[in-house]
């Protein structure tokens, strides 16, 4: 499997190489153009997050319940993906660590690569936004998709993020959620509410742009639905 | 105190290291990330009165977040703003500035945040009753849906509603039809602020009403 990024960072989309028999899963709605002989199928994911538990609480949580799965009979085939916002595009190489991603941010990621719908370390601290994370683990490459560019922190010690700038981060950080300013009051009226508060060791990857602000500058002026 | 914007124009961010005993000021809701050690104090914007004036006729938040490094090492610290396009950074040395509703990410301690009246002509230009007024000395950053261009303006100018985002207080604004009434009207320009007088204008390439108006009409 080969991926090629195009168009960085405002309009990004990934191209996928696919050799015989390898597999591609990916967001549902992801896939933009592929070759004739790829087949497509979707999936209820096995495994840990999968099967109808599995997915009565992705289901639950919001976050899709159906992944695609594009398999490849033949050497060289090519698809191509793209994110719903305008955006960076990131390849992650998974070698044993986790990583935790942001749904939102998920676009692919190999058929290697073990997905779980299960991490429940921030549900339900965000009133009003729901965001929902997935464990990615095993080996094999992932493709992560931002709201604006995409810029990378060392963790080394402690880092705070806000919650609507994270897109993903590896497991070997502790993080915790944490009130942005020292008092609670001051948190919640100085806009910047919960931040996550990650120590350690490890990478952090964060979006410049949060899409929840802005859908609400742009959704609070258009009509009800 | 070190910064640079990156991911210029589309994506714009203001990367801030702040050194020990340094402070910036930023619009509640700016901070993307930050180092941890960096001591946020979150407080009204101006006097209450102004702060008041900000938020229910600014447009913007009633506070702001002081961010300071009471720390022996540097800190670093990232900025934006909600909507996606460039960050400009100007240096007051005294001037007022005014900007739009909006616009206003940073600031360095130096400066005072305060609101002004607009007038009848700028509500009918929709851009509000109330402009924010930035003083005194130091830097400020703003935002803007888009790319923004600096125009310096010597008699009259015209500018389509909703693409303005900062001008010198040597500016007056006006209102005007485009066209005449029909012409106006059919043209799809509508009203047009008519500015007078000299200084420097600063516009945004793209505006968020229109993308509004644009999705408005595709909502069902």
């Amino acid at each position: 499997m080969n991926i090629e990024l195009l168009h960085q960072p405002e309009s990004a989309i990934a191209c996928v190489s696919l050799d015989s028999g390898e597999e591609l899963v990916a967001q549902a709605g992801a896939m933009i153009a592929m070759s004739s002989s790829i087949n497509a199928s979707t999936t209820l994911r096995k495994g840990k997050g999968g099967g109808v538990m599995g997915g009565l609480k992705r289901m639950v949580a919001g976050e899709s319940l159906f992944l695609s799965v594009f398999r490849s009979p033949t050497d060289g085939n090519t698809i191509w993906l793209a994110p719903k916002l305008i955006g960076d595009l990131l390849i992650y190489e998974l070698k044993g660590q986790d990583l935790i991603v942001q749904a939102t941010s998920y676009l692919a990621c190999s058929s290697e690569v073990d997905l779980d719908v299960g991490f429940q370390g921030f549900k339900s601290l965000f009133s009003g936004e729901s965001i929902f994370w997935l464990t990615f683990s095993g080996h094999g490459l992932a493709l992560l998709a931002s709201f604006g560019g995409i810029y990378e922190i060392d963790v080394d010690g402690e880092y705070i993020v806000d919650t609507g700038h994270i897109v993903a981060f590896e497991k070997s950080l502790n993080f915790s959620i944490a009130k942005a300013s020292s008092s609670l009051i001051g948190s919640f009226l100085g806009g910047e509410g919960f931040v996550c508060r990650f120590k350690g060791k490890g990478k952090v990857f964060c979006q410049t742009h949060n899409p929840g602000a802005f859908g609400s500058t742009v959704g609070s002026k258009l009509p009800p639905r | 105190m070190e910064y640079e914007i990156k991911y210029k124009p589309a994506f714009s961010a203001i990367f801030v290291t702040l050194e020990p005993g340094e402070k910036i000021i930023a619009e509640a809701g700016a901070m993307a990330s930050m180092d941890s050690q960096v001591n946020i104090k979150t407080e009204l914007a101006g006097d209450l009165f102004s702060a008041l004036a900000k938020k229910f006729l600014g447009g913007e938040s009633l506070f702001v977040n002081v961010f300071s490094n009471e720390t022996k090492q540097n800190l670093n610290l990232v900025l934006t703003q909600s909507v996606v396009g460039d960050i400009a950074e100007i240096e007051l040395h005294g001037k007022d500035m005014y900007f739009q509703p909006g616009a206003y990410i940073a600031s360095t301690p130096g400066i005072k945040i305060g609101v002004r009246w607009a007038g009848w002509a700028s509500l009918i230009a929709g851009e509000g009753l109330f402009k924010l007024r930035l003083s005194g000395k130091g830097k400020v950053w703003f935002g803007a849906y888009g790319g923004i261009t600096k125009k310096a303006i010597n008699g009259q100018f015209i500018v389509d509603t909703g693409h303005l985002v900062a001008y010198e207080p040597g500016i007056e604004m006006g209102i005007k039809l485009s066209n005449g009434l029909i012409g106006s009207l059919t043209s799809g320009e509508g009203f047009v602020n008519r500015l007078s007088g000299r200084g420097n204008i600063y516009l945004q390439s793209r505006s968020i009403g229109g993308l509004v108006g644009f999705l408005r009409s595709k909502v069902r």
